[in-house]
């Protein structure tokens, strides 16, 4: 009996475990300015790969990521994009030790990155949280 | 004298700092809307110039260094029965994106590798080139680079000398060590093409130009370690076409080259002079990478025409080069690597009886086979360590430079290295 208490508490703890990365949503924000430049078929694995490079007006896209490590990154890589942050790494890794492209550029906070946002003009990241600021467009609320 | 000088160099400072300043201020101007209609009531419109300019410059760059222990042979450096330090890579390279089509990029390389580039290591412009986009639609893109642009060959080659992008210290043998200077780059041009289409991802690249000189290469065709003359690079191309499968999680590759170099003869009596060589290698790669596993192969055919030798018969042997190899994370960011690598000089003498009969050599220089276990950590996505272990059988790639003894070069030997990393 005692056994079987054990294993059910075992299993309790592994399934609180288990969905921590997924708790958070990962929201993907632009600056306000280039909300009417989202559509609805949208790339973002071809903009966060860096390969679609401009948006519809033609002003190149500023793209802000969190570092490799970081959980929201690596949920939003997963959700968002349906891919691994190792491949995106890859991607990246080609293009600059090559010169024959630029990666994103690299913040180190959810504070940063909503700055960054909010003052940088065709700018595209992600944030887990929703926040209220006219500076700020949420790619969802198409 | 020395406080008019002192002086000199505080007012250069000041007025240095004073411009710096105000080009701050005017870069904060035309950047802020309110401003910019302000200098544009002025008679001069500034919007096509709103685009500040350090947003489109960026610098990286990469630094490592391994520690090498061999039983056996050395690498890079003395390392045999002793522990060498002889690989270190730097790299810085900026770029700049001017407009939209068009950006510039160069790359400087320090690099100490073993006896190859001597203990004081040598630096290298990398790449260097323009880049000219001619067609940019969402899911199209076509342009011309020129310049010194890296060569795409297989999926390790064009960045070969950044240990964050590729799984062993030790690359697998169809990226050999002594033919790294000649496959590396291009002194030429580049026609490229992208598509992205719903099926995946293409990727096309044309090199054409020349390749570089390569010493080793040159103590290996002709087995002669006093040869005195040099190669010289003529045209050559490199092609590469890739295909992208789900965002890289399946990478298909086939890429080809044709190589072409002339020997130059020192002095009249040079037994080399005239001495053509013709290397046309074609690699076929496939990757899987998953999640937490990962699997790669690749296959090589290499023809190889070395003619005009004024004392012996031309010789135009195949080799044949290919390996497999699967990864593990165990954490993600630890990652165990397993390979299985095997390299032939010449398909019809693998054992190399026959290159020992004309030789004198070894036979087992004529190939490798070669076990490698190896863990990488990513201790920050910044710094990486990573150690590994060989288990050897032939010497087909041991430097000559590092080991100029070849009647003692042995068979059957190993390499334990560790790496320690670092980029931004």
């Amino acid at each position: 009996m005692r056994r079987r208490c054990g294993s059910r508490l075992l299993l309790c703890i592994m399934l609180l475990l288990l969905p921590m990365q997924i708790l958070f949503a990962v929201e993907v924000i632009t600056h306000a300015g280039s909300a009417t430049q989202l559509q609805g078929n949208t790339n973002l694995r071809s903009i966060f790969s860096m390969r679609t490079r401009y948006w519809p007006n033609g002003e190149k896209i500023r793209v802000f990521v969190l570092p490799d490590d970081n959980e929201i990154h690596k949920t939003f890589v997963k959700q968002k994009l349906d891919m691994f942050p190792h491949q995106l790494r890859r991607t990246w890794d080609r293009m600059t030790y090559t010169g024959t492209g630029q990666p994103p550029i690299t913040v180190h906070s959810i504070a940063e990155m909503l700055e960054k946002i909010k003052t940088t003009k065709n700018s595209i990241g992600y944030i887990d949280r929703r926040v209220e600021d006219e500076n700020i467009h949420f790619f969802d609320a198409q | 004298m020395k406080l008019c000088r002192l002086k000199i160099i505080l007012y250069c400072l000041s007025l240095f700092s004073y411009i710096a300043g105000a080009a701050e201020h005017i870069l904060d101007a035309v950047q802020s809307d309110a401003t910019s209609a302000d200098i544009s009531q002025q008679g001069f419109d500034w919007t096509p110039y709103q685009k500040a300019w350090h947003d489109d410059v960026q610098l990286h760059g990469f630094l490592s260094q391994g520690l090498f222990n061999s039983s056996g042979n050395n690498v890079f450096g003395n390392s045999k029965n002793s522990v060498s330090a002889g690989l270190t890579e730097v790299g810085l390279n900026i770029s700049y994106q001017a407009l939209n089509n068009l950006s510039f990029a160069l790359q400087g390389l320090y690099r100490r590798a073993g006896e190859s580039t001597g203990s004081a290591g040598e630096v290298s412009l990398d790449f260097g080139f323009v880049d000219l986009t001619l067609i940019d639609l969402s899911a199209i893109r076509i342009g011309v680079r020129g310049g010194r642009i890296k060569n795409s060959w297989g999926l390790y080659n064009e960045t070969r000398d950044v240990s964050f992008t590729h799984p062993t210290i030790f690359l697998p043998l169809i990226y050999f060590e002594r033919s790294r200077s000649m496959m590396l780059a291009m002194d030429g041009g580049q026609v490229y093409a992208d598509y992205n289409s719903a099926i995946g991802d293409f990727s096309f690249k044309f090199n054409y130009g020349f390749m570089n000189d390569n010493k080793e290469l040159l103590l290996s065709i002709t087995a002669n370690p006093n040869v005195g003359g040099h190669l010289d690079p003529e045209k050559s191309f490199m092609t590469q076409l890739r295909y992208d499968i789900d965002g890289g999680k399946y990478i298909f590759a086939l890429s080809y080259a044709d190589i072409n170099m002339g020997y130059v003869a020192y002095g009249a009596f040079d037994p080399y002079a005239g001495m053509q060589t013709h290397i046309y290698p074609i690699v076929v790669s496939a990757q899987y990478n998953g999640e937490s596993f990962n699997l790669t192969g690749e296959y090589s055919y290499q023809w190889n025409e070395f003619s005009n030798f004024s004392n012996r018969a031309d010789a135009r042997p195949i080799s044949e080069h290919w390996y497999i190899q699967a990864g593990y994370r165990l954490l993600d960011n630890v990652e165990f690597t397993v390979r299985y690598d095997a390299s032939v000089q010449d398909i019809s003498d693998r054992k190399g009886e026959l290159f020992q009969q004309l030789t004198g050599l070894p036979s087992h220089l004529a190939y490798t086979k070669d076990w490698v276990v190896g863990l990488r950590w990513d201790i920050t996505p910044a710094w990486m360590v990573r150690t590994e272990y060989h288990w050897i059988h032939g010497a087909s790639m041991v430097s000559a430079l590092d080991n100029p003894d070849a009647m003692n070069i042995a068979k059957d030997w190993n390499i334990y290295a560790l790496q320690v990393s670092f980029r931004f």
